[in-house]
């Protein structure tokens, strides 16, 4: 009897719980969490496994549950652990994991590293950037420079705290450039609070647009495997307006790509992340075993750009490729750890997918609005109509009753044999999702809608018109200027 | 150059331009993005025009008569503090504000409305007001409604109750933003974003262009949007019947603005079109009254292959002249902005084409100026619109129906009056196909003198 030890609560996890008892093998399943998120702890529950209650971001919480239940593999879901070296506690006590290193994970948690590495290693479909250690230096360049840009915590602070600021009318740009100055304010006294284990404050890049996807790949530090690419919906609100969230939804499929990206695309964005692994082995010395994805973007500067990385995989981008995988995630995890990751054939089924989240009013920023609202499910509806549902921020009581944990409450995926119609049956599902006291719920009607991904697909296009004209000129990833009395000037980092 | 007259002065038009931005974070300041929203409204009402924020304290607000950039100055700008805003330009003489009026109901609120509501004064007597104007009974109303309904009910209250075709965006002093388009859907309303960081309402698309933000629906017809620092709601609250007005499609609406999901750019490069199948004619050179009928002149060139020249070069400000209130001041902006270039025109035979016409006064005056003072051989005017027929009820202020020419006379009567050699109106078909939409769906009434909200007038007289 295999045991596997997973790490995290959210939906992510709760698919990952979902794909690894599937597995052929039966494996046992426990799980940390702080919150008690229903769905796993059922899963649990039903394969003879057990809960832990405790922080999973603590290392000593997480390798003291691993020695409870003896596991025989650990798979961590999400980034904070990671960052916190929960994993080098784990392989110190001599427990595999699938989950990076500390090391290899800084790819995720240190934007600037990140930034740096691609630069040193000349990685194709990276931005130029400034990284600032004091927010007044950061004001001052902003305050020089009316620039389009991204403004970022240097670190990953949950997805939160990024500002992209197209400045390119002059009669807006004194506004423009308030709110910037301000922001990088915000980022510091809000975003980076509390956080120490970067140098580096805030990142400063130059802004980019196009349409975004994540590719999501499995590693063991040698072979990455790709999974089909997902693109997630950020704006809070229908049709791409409002707050960004930490994912409203996303698409996949038919297939390994998506309708806007092309075959081509999909290559040299699978290259990307190779070209990022093997520079983590070149310059950190480990091997990054677990799961790498890339946040990307199709812009005019290269085609296929990293915006961000994650060191694990996407929320809710994990619950459009997990319910699809066809090989037994138990074993991709074994190859991962024996770092014999060549030998899997990774096999997906060929449905498009939806995913659609749904959350309280209030999120996403106004938590303390979004808490403590009791939950119900009707499971038995979503299931009969060949729909899966993943449990969110959403905490189980002793009692078996569910209060609202702040987040996103569930995420709701629907396979069908194209992107529309499967967000139509996903749709169909969201009125089971109810909170019992009245307070608002929120989705979005409009993810995989005919409408909106009519909209990606014109956005694609303009954009690989640019990119391609500029690789015909060989100025791919190149920005070329001319400044009086200089001359000819390339800006690089 | 249509020439519209305000026969009824003092009383209310129900054309305007609105703008609401709302953002998501309190960094922003936005009077400045809807000061150059309003100026890319400006085109749809230039006697007055107003901004009101929000700041999260209170309401604050100017509006005065005179176009945006004599109005508003750095400091009036600076002192309009807030996240959230709306904005009005109208072709509204006489008192400056009667947009943007501020309800003394339970709820405090500013609102701008571009349309009509043709139960004013029954509202204002339900309500137990003074009907102090349309847009002051409607903020009244929605005020009310406010205090014990959460916005989106109150919006699909105050529209049931509230009859006419109209949009409206509303500011509160709570910090809500509710915008949203009557059943009609006959007065635009379009919706974009920025980013992660600001939304916006607007009449066009074009504002929403100049904001730097991206259009990326209609507010369909019967559709509400409730903005709150917790949530964008968005809901159809009213089945919708349609009736856009075509008159947005041949001159009110900006050539570079997109509304009802059809760019007006194309629409009038297919009335060109159209006109150029519909009434070809042997000449030399076709010219486009500025500024509406450039795009009809373009097109009918590019048709029939007859030479576009420009035909005239304009003196001072761009004045919008059919909308200007009096006929004095609409016969000086079409004369500034019609000083012709000799070179041109002389010695040609000439296809002159203009949007409208109302009474024929400035074509006649056009086509002499051309005749005796140029020296053309031949002048053939082509109008890229439907014979004007009859009065709008809803906004745009045409004169009564025996002042129209094209009610009284045939093309060839206008030719022979207007001294032309050839006159032409654009078919009433020519126009639905250009527009791309069917006959049900659009409000045609000065082309047909068929009106939706019929019944409510006849309800409102009675």
């Amino acid at each position: 009897m295999v045991k596997v030890l997973l790490v995290g609560e959210a939906s992510r996890e709760h698919a990952i719980a979902d794909a690894l008892a599937r597995s052929g093998r039966e494996p046992r399943l426990y799980a940390v969490m702080k919150n008690c998120n229903p769905g796993i702890a059922k899963l649990c529950v039903q394969t003879g496994g057990a809960v832990f209650r405790g922080s999973f971001t603590d290392p000593k919480v997480v390798v003291e549950a691993a020695s409870k239940c003896s596991a025989d593999l650990v798979f961590i879901g999400p980034e904070e652990p990671l960052f916190r070296g929960v994993a080098n506690a784990l392989v110190e006590a001599g427990f595999p994991v699938v989950g990076a290193l500390r090391e290899a994970a800084e790819v995720e948690m240190s934007k600037a590293f990140m930034r740096r590495l691609m630069w040193k290693y000349r990685v194709p479909g990276r931005l130029r950037f400034k990284a600032f250690r004091s927010v007044e230096d950061a004001v001052a360049y902003i305050s020089a420079y009316a620039e389009s840009i991204a403004l970022k915590p240097a670190r990953q602070a949950g997805g939160k705290g990024v500002k992209v600021i197209a400045d390119l009318q002059a009669y807006l740009s004194r506004e423009k450039q308030e709110v910037k100055a301000k922001h990088a304010r915000v980022i510091e006294e809000k975003h980076m609070a509390g956080y120490d284990d970067v140098e580096d404050r805030i990142l400063i890049e130059e802004r980019v647009e196009g349409p975004e996807y994540t590719l999501q790949a499995f590693t063991d530090g040698r072979t990455v495997k790709p999974m089909p690419l997902v693109q997630d919906n950020k704006n809070a609100f229908e049709m791409d307006i409002g707050p960004e969230t930490g994912g409203m939804g996303s698409i996949a499929g038919p297939g390994m790509t998506l309708p806007f990206i092309s075959g081509e695309e999909l290559k040299a964005s699978v290259e990307i992340i190779e070209r990022v692994v093997e520079a983590l082995w070149r310059e950190r010395g480990v091997r990054y075993k677990g799961i790498i994805s890339g946040q990307m973007m199709l812009t005019a500067l290269w085609g296929p750009t990293i915006i961000e990385f994650y060191s694990r995989l996407g929320d809710p981008e994990a619950c459009n490729v997990l319910p699809i995988l066809k090989t037994d995630l138990l074993e991709v995890a074994e190859a991962i750890v024996s770092e014999s990751l060549h030998k899997v054939d990774l096999e997906f089924e060929e449905a498009a997918t939806v995913v659609k989240a749904v959350a309280p009013r209030g999120y996403p920023d106004h938590r303390e609005l979004a808490r403590g609202h009791p939950v119900y499910v009707d499971e038995e509806a979503i299931k009969r109509r060949g729909c899966i549902l993943y449990y969110g921020s959403v905490d189980q009581r002793d009692d078996g009753s569910m209060v609202t944990a702040g987040s996103r409450v569930a995420e709701i995926v629907a396979k069908a044999e194209d992107i529309p119609r499967a967000s139509e049956l996903a749709e169909g599902c969201v009125p089971f999702i109810r909170l019992l006291d009245g307070h608002g719920l929120f989705h979005r009607s409009d993810i995989g809608s005919s409408t909106l991904l009519k909209r990606r697909v014109e956005q694609a296009e303009l954009v690989r018109e640019i990119y391609r004209y500029r690789a015909s000129k060989g100025l791919v990833g190149r920005v070329l200027d001319w400044i009086p009395g200089r001359g000819k000037v390339e800006a690089e980092l | 150059m249509l020439i519209a007259c305000l026969s009824r002065l003092g009383l209310e038009l129900g054309l305007a331009g609105v703008i609401g931005i709302y953002a998501f974070d309190e960094l922003w300041r936005v009077a400045r993005f809807i000061y150059y929203g309003l100026l890319a409204l400006q085109h749809r009402g230039q006697e007055s025009c107003g901004i009101a924020t929000f700041d999260g304290r209170g309401l604050h607000r100017h509006a005065a008569e005179g176009v945006v950039d004599r109005v508003f100055d750095e400091g009036l700008l600076a002192s309009l503090q807030g996240w959230a805003g709306v904005g009005y330009v109208s072709p509204q003489p006489g008192q400056a504000g009667l947009q943007l009026a501020v309800a003394e109901g339970p709820v405090k609120l500013t609102l701008c409305l571009n349309g009509k509501l043709l139960n004013a004064e029954q509202l204002a007597k339900e309500l137990k007001t003074l009907n102090a104007g349309e847009v002051k009974v409607f903020a009244e109303l929605l005020s009310r409604l406010l205090a014990k309904l959460s916005p989106m009910e109150a919006a699909e209250e105050a529209m049931r109750r509230a009859l006419g075709p109209y949009s409206f965006i509303a500011l509160t002093e709570r910090g809500e933003m509710i915008a949203a388009r009557d059943p009609s859907g006959l007065k635009p309303l379009v919706i974009g974003s920025f980013g992660f960081d600001y939304g916006v309402v607007a009449s066009e698309s074009s504002a929403i262009d100049v904001v730097g933000a991206e259009l990326k629906a209609d507010v369909e017809p019967g559709e509400a949007y409730v903005f709150t620092p917790y949530s964008i709601e968005r809901r159809r609250l009213f089945k919708p019947k349609p009736r856009f007005c075509a008159f947005e499609y041949v001159y009110l609406a900006r050539p570079d603005s997109i509304i009802n999901d059809r760019s007006i750019y194309e629409v009038r490069t297919r009335m060109g079109e159209a006109l150029a199948s519909e009434h070809p004619v042997e000449a030399d050179v076709v010219i486009g009254v500025p500024e509406t009928a450039i795009p009809f002149a373009m097109s009918y060139s590019n048709a029939t292959k007859i030479p576009l020249a420009m035909g005239f070069v304009r003196t001072g400000p761009h004045v919008r002249s059919a909308i200007k209130p009096t006929q004095f001041e609409r016969l000086v902006g079409v004369q500034l902005k019609l000083n012709p270039i000799r070179s041109a025109i002389r010695g040609r035979r000439l296809v002159l084409i203009d949007d409208s016409v109302v009474r024929g006064n400035t074509t006649k005056n056009t086509v002499a100026v051309m005749r005796n003072r140029l020296g053309v051989k031949e002048v053939h005017v082509r109008i890229g619109s439907p014979r004007l027929i009859a009065q709008c009820p809803f906004g745009m202020e045409v004169p009564p129906k025996d002042e129209l020419i094209a009610a009284h006379l045939t093309d060839e009567e206008v030719a022979a009056v207007v001294g032309a050699d050839s006159f032409h109106w654009l078919s009433l078909k020519g126009l639905l196909e250009a527009v791309g939409d069917c006959e049900e769906r659009l409000c045609l009434g000065c082309f047909t003198e068929a009106y939706p909200f019929k019944e409510v007038e006849a309800r409102e007289a009675a």
